[in-house]
């Protein structure tokens, strides 16, 4: 796709920049916000501050909420990574039903958020199970489940069988090679399944809404906050997400990019 | 693993038992839940208590009050805008991607995609300050001249969801656009220049044609994760801007009416899947095998 006319070139970079303006302009805002004072949308440039930094260290109704995330998340995370590492095994040992099995996993992340969190609040009714952070984790298991999942089972469809098989030629037995062979194998798409699936369930707003009991996670703390308006101290909270969040997202490639290609690139 | 040893009853005992073991998770927190949940749609409310009889009820008010079958109808339009608004502006973007060369395509798509992992209460927070009476747009607009003074157009209604979930969802159209057109063969883009193809013919009748399974897919991510987000409605829509996601919601809170919540969820999810088949149907990779 080389030697584009000079001007379809300057129209696609154009559509392009403009994309890139619609993406980050909400990003601006709260970022500018957290180092400059904002009144009646005229941005006072002359005063930089950390004052709203410091404010967020003393508000600690958001850091409980913060806390609360980061164990939703890690709870979360450790029982995805596990149970979607085994649902991947089970799939690719070609036992019974696993089409119908991969379908149901997929379920949840095909439908309307709206949809699995309302199917659970009313589950968790029926059983009897009172709305708290063990609901949420479950909740968001279900959700983020499908991506760990496959994740793991790409990276498995990528092994190759001959690694699996030298090990049974050389006597190991299924659980040497297993331990051994797969599960080192694996590791790398396991940690990137885990990062994608904290940073899924660190946004996770909509089902926590519907099945949260009176400990509430972080964006359903600010979406509750909303309504009045945000203190200042929320943009810098805002700025600090959005670096941690690209930091994972780095992490991230860095596991998930095969590593030859990775290298072949830089 | 061994497969010549599964006549034995005891691995056979084993493998059942692994098999009921996979099943059991997804079978009791996903599929367990849909179905309690398609079967209360079924029942009634009476005085604040749910009624466990089987009924149509709720599905006949869907379809004859005078309310909901516009809501949804109105909804549907909706997010159809914002799934076409997101691909005319995602597919040029995409396009311009795939003519940068190594490192720089792959940075300029991460610096598209990033916006994704920014918190969606906060990205609908900044975009209301932004589309608001007092907010950038309106001064922008004044300050340019295009308008004598702020405008009401995008504040709280309708047009507000659409350019909020506009801008939310725009990520989401750039990538399965970028991956149709990156797997596009170079040969046959050489193929048509060598024919004596000009750029616009090679675009119409090759990059176009072979794209088309990218955008495809994007409509349909773009449409699902409208059609069910009841967030930004609730933050932007103000009291015009009334979409099935609210009404839906609202069941679950103000309105408690569960059953009805219920087979209204139905209704949410045969359209999502029919998009979503639809997406599917015309997904495939088709003649690209070359």
């Amino acid at each position: 796709m080389s030697a584009l006319p000079r001007l379809s070139a300057i129209f696609l970079a154009a559509i392009t920049t403009l994309v890139a303006v619609l993406l980050y302009s909400p990003l601006f805002v709260p970022i500018v916000s957290s180092f400059f004072t904002i009144s009646h949308g005229n941005v006072d440039w002359s005063s930089p501050t950390l004052a709203t930094y410091v404010a967020l260290a003393e508000n600690h109704d958001i850091l409980a909420a913060l806390r609360t995330t980061l164990i939703v998340g890690v709870c979360t995370v450790v029982l995805s990574v596990v149970s979607g590492t085994l649902l991947a095994l089970y799939y690719h040992s070609r036992r019974s039903g696993r089409s119908l099995l991969q379908f149901i996993i997929f379920l949840p992340f095909l439908m309307p958020p709206i949809i699995s969190g309302l199917a659970l609040l009313i589950f968790f009714r029926e059983i009897g199970l009172e709305r708290s952070l063990l609901t949420v984790v479950i909740g968001h298991t279900v959700f983020v489940l499908a991506i760990v999942y496959r994740t793991v089972l790409m990276r498995l469809q990528s092994m190759s069988r001959t690694l699996v098989e030298a090990s049974y030629d050389l006597g190991a037995t299924g659980w040497q090679t297993f331990w051994r062979i797969i599960l080192p194998n694996l590791s790398s798409a396991m940690v990137g399944g885990a990062i994608l699936a904290f940073a899924l369930s660190f946004d996770e707003t909509m089902i926590t809404i519907l099945v949260t009991g009176t400990q509430s996670t972080l964006p359903v703390r600010l979406w509750a906050m909303m309504r009045l308006g945000f203190s200042p101290d929320i943009n810098a909270l805002v700025a600090l997400i959005l670096m941690f969040t690209v930091l994972l997202c780095v992490l991230a490639a860095r596991f998930l990019i095969p590593r030859q290609v990775a290298t072949e690139r830089t | 693993m061994s497969k010549a040893d599964s006549t034995l009853p005891a691995e056979r005992r084993l493998s059942l038992l692994v098999t009921v073991l996979a099943f059991a998770l997804p079978v009791i927190f996903v599929l367990v839940p849909l179905a309690i949940f398609l079967g209360y749609s079924f029942f009634s409310v009476d005085q604040g208590t749910i009624v466990y009889g089987l009924s149509l009820g709720n599905y006949a008010r869907f379809f004859t009050d005078p309310v909901f079958l516009p809501v949804f109808w109105n909804t549907i339009v909706l997010c159809v805008s914002v799934a076409i608004i997101c691909i005319l502006l995602a597919y040029p973007a995409a396009y311009f991607l795939t003519t940068l060369k190594g490192r720089w395509r792959y940075a300029l798509l991460m610096l598209l995609l990033v916006p994704l992992l920014m918190s969606y209460v906060i990205k609908i927070y900044a975009i209301r300050s932004i589309l608001g009476l007092n907010g950038f747009l309106n001064k922008a607009l004044v300050a340019l001249g295009i308008l004598q003074e702020p405008s009401t157009l995008f504040v709280f209604n309708m047009n507000a969801i659409l350019l909020t979930l506009t801008l939310l969802l725009i990520p989401f159209a750039v990538l399965p656009i970028f991956l149709s057109l990156e797997r596009i063969p170079q040969v046959l883009l050489r193929a048509s220049d060598d024919l004596g193809a000009s750029g616009l013919q090679t675009f119409l009748r090759i990059t176009l044609p072979l794209s088309l399974p990218g955008v495809a897919s994007a409509a349909s991510f773009v449409f699902v994760l409208a059609i069910g987000d009841f967030l930004t409605p609730q933050m932007v829509g103000g009291i015009s801007g009334f979409t099935f996601g609210r009404i839906l919601y609202s069941q679950f809170g103000t309105a408690y009416n569960w059953p009805f919540g219920a087979a209204l969820s139905v209704a949410l999810a045969v359209v999502v899947i029919a998009a979503i088949l639809i997406g599917e149907r015309f997904g495939r990779n088709r003649g690209i095998s070359v």
